[in-house]
């Protein structure tokens, strides 16, 4: 089979599985997202309900709330039951056999910590100023059940819950259009087959067509799916509207509370969890335009990223296919079948082990997850870029004020600069003393060679935890041993951990010390396999010492040189034990490293998604590093 | 051929029968973090629960403490782990707001048990309104002094300062009193003498304020005008110091009892009362470690049933007299072992002025900002004023990043 052939069929398969790629993942996200609607709608329609009652019965005696709950039950068949609670007493129950009132039992004890959970979740929200905790719960039953719990108010004040139980039917909904799926994938098929795409070219046009065809189509059905999901919502609006009002009809005929045909109130009815009002249905049972608006303008904002990535993700299969790549890898995994078996292992650890915790570090890095929401549901969390908008828009470095320029130590962009110039001066006296320590030792006839080499390699040997913890002993300003030697010359104590310069030389002095006995190791094997009648021709040649090391020594240590420094890089800039057991960023957090400074936002500040995003971060400093690395060394295999 | 199979036969089925009562008999298990006597204390307490009632088992288990933490937020959530665990009441808040975590216990708790505590104990197992635990020990830190140096220890801190300069000789490096004054736990008991606080009832921080200014101020009194603190102070340093006997005094807890060298005659007496705060005695802050029934148990009334046994008075005794813990059940204190015992009576009498550390997640965020405050007050860097402030508004930022609305 030749190329012209082989891309032939790539072009098809490309458009087949790019669009059958992106229709199942679209189809499925339109479908759990009319899922979730349709939960929410029940939800709605319960707390709707729910909180009715409870405003029905805030300002009645317990003999008239007990009566109020009973008639209300039994006039509206989907409300199964309802239960008041305060503190350990259960004050109603539409259930003949709780013979309300009475204490609760032993085994009502999780309906005594619910309603103690409520309490404080409205307590929370009004003593922070900030809505974040739900006061409504919901707890949904097999069979269409809901149980929803909240707040039982009276006179204004927190007295206990009330926890309805509903039957609340599926809200009948148009069904999704399946043959709209397969007559795009038929499309794309076709222009795949019909197309003839040009190997040799890089921008040929007939590959440019293919792509352009095939996001029209998946445009094309993302916008169906969306106005589909908009239509849904807005009926779903419309009876919740007609439900409030024969409910609010019904309240006002009974005289439980009055109806206000009122557009401006806020209706208090239809709330969200947080007992927030929706702003959807006006108190007078119309809905309100602008809220609609401002709802279906949240889910699309929500929706079009997610959609925005499965195109890309569809549009890269597609391009991995026309170019020919997964061709390539196809006939390579053919090729190497056992080779992959042999790895699989190995593969299959990685996954566990790296790629799994990698993929949802990043993951959460696009949440705004914290000690208190990691409870709640993952798209809840969600918010896309924010904390890297967060961490890479804050230009707020330093501030000018009378006595000058103060440093913002807690900016991202001075811990970066602490990191980059932390790494370069490390990696600088890394080098410089273990070259020194090599040259020393690679001295013809040099006596007690191994003893000295032994007691150079030590302080790598040491674990670094023991190493940082007794340089930082040695710093202290009053006993430590610097210090006092300082004071022995007659010189004034240093009070290291104080300054920013002084407290970043005691990290350095630390890693530096545990730093250059790899250097040497590595220098000292680079230097033993030069060969001597270099040196030897280099001599009788009449070379000096300088010259034989600048054109001899160097250019042949480069290759060993070059991936030891760039490795080192990488374990520097992530060095966390020094600067976390030494000076721990001292003062006020100037000397903090990039990743230390990720430890303490997610372990002493609880914020766990930007910690992720500023590892993140770190992350993509690291590889875009690494790709240039890469390159360097590339340039030095040629020796 | 039919004996080995009859014999298969019965011998499985003893082994099914085995399983299945093993399965019925209830098994607690508990993790604490001890080692050395507190463990084998606990030990001889849970095998007390076994014979007390019959047909239950408790098994222990000691969990390293620096992971022991992790385990527990990583494992309990996710249905795993204890039926109850013992920890002090610092991560109780962070979590109850995590969720599932931590069994709300105020339901099982009658008034008898209520009472049994040393007050302040049950406050400490309580967030938001809401018991959590059951208290088991606290720890507070004291006046330690060596007998050797100080006949009788101040009552005041004018005593204090009077006593420490006659013993501070700056040049040969000895000093009146040692204490971690940077560090902002061990500041806590003379910022609670002034009457400063983190957080006010509703959660709200109130770091900033003159009381925690003038507390700063007292200690820059000690350490620069009367000159009779050595700088930069660590616990190793202060243990060191004490030992070598040239620090005649020290403001520090139980878990520094174990460091004193055998040689060094050591008494302890009641913090002072600070006359500048118009005679308020020193609050030292308490940690509480609590024994609490797991989100995740599947038998919580037994679980918390054990719990209310380590908390009980039987088992107080044995938990104070082997474990050396101070219990928190007011009734041991009476039994005349315990109160001849010269450390344990001390702890407990400096238990009339201490107040339980905040139990809010927030309070994590409090460390190293005050921290940083107090190294800069120390050293010159800023006024008292200054730092708290800036310490103040990192630990509110912290914190609004924290409580986001939803």
């Amino acid at each position: 089979m030749n190329i012209t052939e082989h891309l032939q069929r790539s072009a098809a398969l490309g458009m087949g599985i790019g669009m059958l790629l992106l229709l199942v993942l679209s189809s499925w996200m339109f479908r759990s997202e009319e899922l979730d609607l349709g939960v929410q709608q029940r939800e709605r329609s319960a707390v709707l309900q729910a909180n009715a009652l409870v405003l029905a019965v805030a300002d009645t005696d317990a003999v008239a709330t007990g009566a109020r709950v009973r008639l209300m039950q039994q006039q509206n068949p989907q409300i199964e039951s309802v239960v008041i609670i305060a503190g350990t007493q259960m004050l109603a129950s539409t259930r003949a056999e709780d013979a309300a009132p009475r204490q609760l039992r032993r085994e009502e004890k999780p309906l005594y910590d619910l309603s103690n959970l409520i309490r404080t979740a409205r307590e929370t929200n009004l003593g922070e100023e900030v809505v974040r905790k739900k006061t409504i719960q919901i707890d949904e039953l097999p069979k269409g059940r809901l149980v929803v719990t909240l707040p039982y108010l009276s006179g204004g004040e927190y007295a206990g819950i009330l926890q309805m139980q509903f039957l609340v039917a599926k809200a009948a909904r148009e069904s999704g259009s399946g043959y709209m799926s397969v007559l795009l994938l038929f499309a794309a098929l076709l222009v795949g087959a019909l197309l003839r795409l040009n190997a040799e070219k890089r921008f040929d046009p007939a590959k440019l067509l293919a792509l352009a065809a095939f996001l029209l189509l998946a445009l094309f059905y993302q916008q169906q799916g969306q106005e589909r999901l908009e239509r849904v919502m807005m009926q779903d609006n419309r009876a919740i509207a007609a439900q409030y009002l024969a409910a609010a009809e019904q309240y006002d005929r009974l005289g439980y509370l009055p109806l206000r045909r009122d557009v401006a109130a806020a209706n208090l009815w239809d709330t969200d969890h947080y007992q927030r009002p929706r702003g959807i249905i006006a108190a007078d049972g119309s809905v309100v335009a602008e809220g609609e608006a401002k709802q279906l303008a949240q889910r699309a904002g929500f929706m079009r990223p997610i959609l925005w990535s499965i195109d890309l993700l569809a549009a890269c299969v597609l391009l991995l296919f026309i170019y020919g790549y997964a061709a390539r890898a196809y006939a390579a995994f053919r090729k190497h079948l056992d080779a992959y078996l042999y790895v699989a292992p190995a593969m299959i650890g990685m996954l566990v082990l790296v790629f799994f915790p990698f993929s949802y570090g990043i993951t959460l890095a696009f949440t705004d997850t914290t000690l208190f929401n990691e409870s709640l549901p993952f798209l809840d969390r969600l918010i896309g870029w924010g904390n890297f908008r967060t961490i890479l828009g804050d230009f707020n470095i330093y501030q000018e004020t009378a006595d000058g320029f103060i440093w913002n130590y807690q900016n991202f962009y001075w811990t970066l600069m602490v990191t980059i110039i932390w790494t370069v001066t490390n990696v600088t006296v890394g080098v410089t003393v273990g070259f020194m320590l090599a040259m020393a030792l690679n001295t013809e006839g040099l006596r007690g060679k191994a003893i000295y080499r032994v007691l150079l390699i030590l302080p790598w040997a040491i674990p670094n935890y023991i190493t940082a913890l007794v340089w930082r002993g040695m710093f202290h300003p009053q006993f430590g041993v610097i210090n006092q030697v300082l004071q022995m010359f007659g010189m004034e104590p240093v009070s290291w951990f104080d300054g920013v310069f002084s407290s970043f030389i005691t990290g350095l002095a630390t890693n530096g010390w545990l730093s250059f006995p790899f250097m040497m190791v590595v220098i000292l094997g680079a230097l033993q396999s030069i060969p001597k009648d270099m040196y030897e021709a280099a001599e009788v040649e009449g070379a000096s010492r300088w010259q034989r090391l600048r054109y001899i020594t160097l250019p042949l240590l480069k290759p060993t040189l070059i991936p030891a420094i760039v490795l080192s890089v990488v374990w520097t800039f992530n060095m966390f034990n020094i600067i976390f057991l030494v000076s721990g960023g001292e003062p006020a957090g100037a000397n903090e490293i990039l990743v230390t400074k990720a430890y303490k936002i997610a372990f002493e500040q609880y914020q766990y998604a930007y910690a992720a995003a500023y590892s993140t971060v770190i992350f993509m400093i690291l590889l875009v590093y690494g790709f240039f690395q890469t390159r360097i060394t590339k340039a030095t295999e040629s020796f | 051929m039919k004996q080995p199979l009859r014999i298969i036969l019965v011998a499985g089925t003893l082994l099914m029968a085995g399983l299945f009562t093993a399965a019925q008999a209830a098994e607690l298990v508990l993790w604490h973090a001890y080692r050395g006597a507190e463990k084998s204390a606990i030990e001889k307490v849970a095998k007390m629960y076994e014979a007390k009632m019959p047909g239950t088992k408790v098994a222990t288990l000691a969990i390293p403490y620096d992971a022991y933490a992790d385990k527990i937020t990583a494992s309990v959530p996710r249905g795993k782990g204890p039926d109850v665990f013992i920890y002090a009441q610092d991560r109780l808040g962070g979590w109850i707001e995590s969720g599932k975590t931590v069994e709300p216990v105020g339901f099982f708790m009658d008034e008898a048990t209520q009472k049994q505590f040393l007050p302040g104990m049950l406050d400490a197992m309580t967030y938001k309104g809401t018991v959590y635990g059951l208290p088991l020990n606290y720890k507070s830190i004291t006046l330690i002094y060596n007998k050797a140096l100080v006949k009788t220890p101040p009552r005041t801190s004018t005593e204090l300062v009077k006593l420490a300069k006659s013993l501070t000789h700056a040049d040969s490096g000895r000093y009146g009193l040692a204490y971690w004054y940077t560090n902002f736990y061990f500041h806590a008991a003379l910022m609670n003498a002034y009457g400063g606080r983190v957080f006010d009832k509703d959660g709200k921080l109130v770091l900033n304020s003159k009381e925690t200014v003038a507390s700063i101020k007292q200690m820059m009194k000690w350490y620069k005008q009367d000159g009779i603190m050595p700088t930069e102070p660590s616990e190793t340093l202060v243990s060191s110091m004490f030992n070598e006997g040239k620090v005649a005094m020290v403001f520090n807890g139980p878990w520094f009892i174990g460091e004193i060298s055998p040689s060094v005659d050591f008494g302890l007496a009641v913090l002072p009362v600070i006359d500048e705060a118009g005679k308020k005695p020193m609050r030292p802050w308490l940690t509480i470690e609590g024994a609490y029934v797991s989100a995740s148990s599947k038998q919580k009334e037994a679980a918390y049933d054990f719990a209310k046994f380590l908390a009980s008075e039987e088992a107080g005794l044995v938990l104070a007299l082997e474990g050396r813990q101070l219990h928190t059940n007011a009734a041991i204190y009476k039994d005349a072992r315990v109160s001849n015992d010269v450390v344990l009576k001390a702890f407990h009498e400096q238990l009339s002025s201490a107040e339980p550390m905040p139990n809010r997640a927030e309070m994590t965020m409090v460390w190293s900002p005050a921290t940083t405050a107090m190294n800069k007050v120390v050293k010159g860097n800023a006024t008292p004023e200054a730092a708290i402030k800036e310490a103040s508004k990192a630990v509110q930022d912290s914190i609004n990043a924290l409580r986001k609305g939803r």
